[in-house]
C-alpha cells in the first residue's frame, strides 16, 4: 500500500542529530515505495543551505544526502517562501532544485497527506 | 482504529512518554489497538534497564515493560539511534564487548523497516516528541 507522507525538516542540519536521523527516515519511507514529499519549513531552510562548513564543527557533512532524494526517486521537495524571505535567503542559495511555495499553498499541499512527519 | 506511536523525546525531562503511555492505555480502553511504540532519536532512553528513579516517582522504563508483559504491546527500539546512544543490541555488544543488557525486559531492538511497517499498517500514526 503506498501513502502520501510529508516529512516537514523545521531544523537545520548539523549540531542536533536529529536532523541526520530524520533523513534515515525518509529514504526509508522511499525504500518502501512510499509517496514521499519532503518540506523545508522555519529554520529548516538552513539545512540546505549551500557552502556549509560543518566539519570546522567537527560535523560529518549530511549535505550530499539531499542530493541523492531523485535515486530515491523522491522528487517532491518544496520550500516554503516565507520561511526563505524572513531569513533573507534565496532559492538560488540552496543545494538543491525544489518547488517554492506559499505558505497557504503548502498549507492546502499538506491537508492532502495521509501522515505528516517532524521531529 | 488501528494506531501506532512514536517517541522521539528521552524520558523523565520531558513530558512525551508520559503522554505517550498515557495515550495508549487511554486508546486501548477505548477498544483501539496499538499496532507499535516505536522509540527513536532520545527515545531510545525509554527503555534503559538500569534506569532508577527515586522511589516516590513513577518508573517509566518499567511502566512501558509492564504495558508489554500484561498488554502484549510491541515496544521498538530504533538499532541505530540506539548504538549512537550506546545501547546496543546483546549480539553486537557481545561481538564489540559492550554492555549487554542495555535494554529492559519488553523491549526489542530493531530497524526503521519496523517503523515504516507500522506507518503503512496503521489507521493513525502519533509522534510524541521534544520541543525544539
Amino acid at each position: 500500500m503506498s501513502k502520501r507522507l510529508t516529512f516537514i525538516i523545521d531544523k537545520p542540519l548539523h549540531g542536533d542529530i536529529r536532523t541526520q536521523e530524520f533523513l534515515d527516515a525518509i529514504l526509508m519511507a522511499a525504500v518502501f515505495d512510499q509517496q514521499v514529499t519532503v518540506v523545508f519549513l522555519g529554520d529548516g531552510v538552513y539545512a540546505i543551505k549551500q557552502h556549509q562548513k560543518p566539519y570546522a564543527l567537527d560535523m560529518k557533512n549530511s549535505l550530499p544526502v539531499f542530493d541523492t532524494l531523485p535515486v530515491y526517486d523522491i522528487n517532491d521537495v518544496v520550500v516554503e517562501q516565507e520561511s526563505l524571505g524572513e531569513r533573507g535567503l534565496t532559492v538560488e542559495q540552496l543545494q538543491i532544485p525544489l518547488t517554492v511555495l506559499s505558505r497557504e499553498k503548502l498549507s492546502q499541499q499538506m491537508a492532502m497527506a495521509d501522515h505528516i512527519f517532524s521531529f | 482504529m488501528k494506531i501506532s506511536i512514536q517517541v522521539n523525546a528521552s524520558p523523565f525531562q520531558y513530558q512525551a512518554s508520559d503522554s505517550a503511555w498515557q495515550f495508549v492505555r487511554a486508546a486501548m480502553a477505548g477498544g483501539h489497538e496499538i499496532f507499535r511504540v516505536f522509540f527513536y532519536h532520545d527515545g531510545v532512553y525509554n527503555a534503559v534497564r538500569d534506569a532508577r528513579p527515586p522511589s516516590d516517582e513513577r518508573n517509566i522504563v518499567q511502566r512501558w515493560s509492564t504495558l508489554n508483559a500484561e498488554q502484549g504491546v510491541d515496544l521498538v527500539v530504533c538499532v541505530s539511534s540506539a548504538q549512537r546512544r550506546g545501547m546496543l543490541e546483546s549480539s553486537v555488544a557481545h561481538k564489540v564487548g559492550g554492555y549487554e543488557d542495555a535494554v529492559a525486559d519488553g523491549f526489542r531492538i530493531a530497524g526503521l523497516g519496523l517503523w515504516m511497517e507500522a506507518v503503512i499498517e496503521s489507521d493513525r500514526h502519533i509522534i510524541f516528541g521534544a520541543p525544539s
